[in-house]
């Protein structure tokens, strides 16, 4: 695989403030790299250093090949952006917008036309095209904004915090059309929802006080939740094989047995497939005690590592 | 279409599509229009050069208005971190901002031409102080402009852009006042820095090349200093 992406030790100074502390990865074509950290952790300072808004105090970054500070121009026609607040010029309507922002891509003509169709349709913007982007709700907004991003086909797209403000299905939408986008170009995601990375990115870049703590690879991008269930049960009954058996289950082992209680950690696609699990349970004969969402390796990796930081 | 004329439709669409651009342009209108008036009946003279000064003074209090939206608006939505992330540069997105301020400004002062009209069709004006005026307020409104825009790329506040603008345009308008209190060569450097000094000249029917080169120089050193405002991030 070809890194588009490569920051070498970027780090960013606001006064006397350190926001960006000596941070490297790399971000690969066909990857989704999240970035993960509290608020405040520089999530957003490291995207607007990559993209060229703000300057490095010190390092580099390269986008497939071109230095985002002295070769900015040509980085930057490589960098399709999603800003966190959502900036969008609320007096045009949405084609206007999206051809005014394909035109300052050097885009024009019929491959102006070609693009702002493509990506209408690819973030399903169709009913909404003509329509004054101040008179759109806040998922259309972010649409809008991401259709900006991909109007000339970037090799990197970056989203701040692509989720805030959205409804659950319109959350589901964009994880969707998020790993979709990945097959052929890089992605750099930011969140402070550890569930979202997990299920959008093939790794985790985990952030605090400016400082890159580690990059975890995810076991897979596409993973649902992890459900804690307790179930009362004698001994050697075949609790492990009536979990299994409930459509959506992807994967049942024991965590803890204490006399007839057992403790099951069971990856499901989606949490709803709780409520199955509590009815098979209780048809099997067993005692259904709890079921609540187990934390993931993700979650107790960030939390030990935030407090092993805190520590310090 | 490329990126400059890309932004500088935009800029002057998104100028004229508000309605600030139309009553700066009215008020400006009224009051030259008053006084062009009151001085044709006080004076009955065929002259344009009271209606000079007038619009150059009123033009200190309108530029303000219409450049303290510029950076301040886009830095204020956060629009302006698209434009910079884009594949533009910095001196594009200035140079179309300038540009469309400036056809704001154009059209403010081209209407006062109607007075001229009103002069030639009733009298019989001397015409050569009334091209040098019309240059004099266009190479201030230029200036003005500029140092505007750069006002308008330090702050994301507009109503601090439009005060500090204001205070800036005033203290260099009538920065000579002072000068023969000072001894040379303060007093002198006080006369050349003066706007008022530079466009009087060009008011009253006289063309030196120092006045333009000056008048070019202050909206030079504007643009440069608003790309620098913007490059500092």
């Amino acid at each position: 695989m070809t890194s588009i992406l490569v920051a070498d030790h970027l780090t960013k100074w606001y006064g006397p403030r350190l926001a960006v502390d000596d941070v490297s990865f790399e971000v690969q074509r066909g990857e989704v790299v999240g970035l993960l950290g509290p608020n405040g952790s520089g999530k957003s300072t490291i995207l607007r250093l990559l993209t060229g808004y703000l300057r490095p105090s010190r390092g580099t970054a390269r986008i497939a090949g071109f230095d985002v500070v002295a070769q900015g121009l040509q980085a930057r026609n490589r960098i399709g952006y999603v800003p966190e607040d959502v900036p969008l010029y609320t007096h045009m309507r949405v084609t206007d917008f999206l051809a005014f922002m394909a035109r300052l891509r050097g885009l024009s003509g019929a491959a102006l036309v070609r693009a702002v169709d493509s990506v209408v349709q690819q973030v399903s913007l169709d009913t909404v095209r003509h329509l004054l982007i101040s008179k759109l709700s806040r998922g259309y907004r972010q649409r809008v904004a991401i259709a900006q991003a991909l109007i000339s086909s970037p090799e990197l797209l970056v989203l701040d915090e692509p989720t805030n403000g959205l409804d659950p299905r319109q959350i589901i939408e964009l994880r969707e059309l998020i790993r979709s986008l990945a097959s052929d170009r890089a992605i750099l995601v930011t969140s402070h929802v550890l569930a979202e990375i997990e299920r959008v990115a093939h790794r985790a870049a985990i952030l605090l006080n400016g400082r890159l703590l580690t990059v975890h690879t995810l076991a897979r991008g596409d993973r649902g939740s992890e459900l804690r269930v307790q179930i009362r049960a004698e001994a050697g009954s075949a609790v492990q094989a009536c979990l299994k058996a409930v459509a959506g289950v992807l994967d049942a082992r024991l965590e803890a047995q204490s006399d007839t209680l057992e403790t099951w950690r069971v990856s499901v696609s989606e949490p709803v497939v709780g409520e199955q699990i509590s009815q098979a349970v209780t048809r099997a004969g067993f005692g259904m005690r709890e079921i609540t969402t187990a934390a993931s390796d993700l979650e107790d990796l960030f939390l030990r590592l935030t407090a092993q930081e805190q520590q310090r | 279409m490329n990126a400059f004329a890309t932004l500088l439709v935009k800029e002057t669409k998104a100028l004229f599509s508000s309605p600030i651009a139309y009553v700066v342009i009215a008020v400006y209108l009224l009051l030259v229009g008053y006084t062009f008036t009151a001085s044709l009946f006080i004076t009955k003279m065929a002259t344009l050069v009271h209606i000079f000064f007038q619009a150059s003074v009123l033009l200190l209090l309108m530029i303000p208005i219409i450049t303290m939206r510029q950076f301040s608006e886009e830095r204020k939505t956060g629009t302006l971190e698209l434009l910079l992330t884009a594949p533009v540069q910095e001196f594009t997105i200035v140079l179309a901002k300038f540009g469309a301020s400036m056809a704001v400004v154009l059209v403010m002062v081209a209407l006062t031409a109607c007075y001229a009209v009103v002069l030639a069709i009733y009298g019989n004006p001397d015409l050569g102080p009334i091209y040098s005026g019309y240059l004099g307020l266009i190479l201030l409104g230029s200036a003005l402009t500029a140092l505007g825009l750069m006002i308008s790329a330090l702050t994301a506040n507009q109503i601090v852009a439009a005060v500090v603008s204001l205070g800036l345009f005033s203290l260099l308008w009538m920065l000579d006042s002072v000068a023969a209190l000072l001894p040379d060569p303060f007093g002198n450097f006080l006369v050349g820095a003066s706007l008022l000094a530079h466009f009087t000249p060009l008011a009253t029917g006289a063309m030196y090349t120092s006045n333009f080169g000056f008048f070019f120089s202050v909206t030079l050193l504007g643009l440069f200093l608003t790309v620098r405002a913007l490059a500092r991030r």
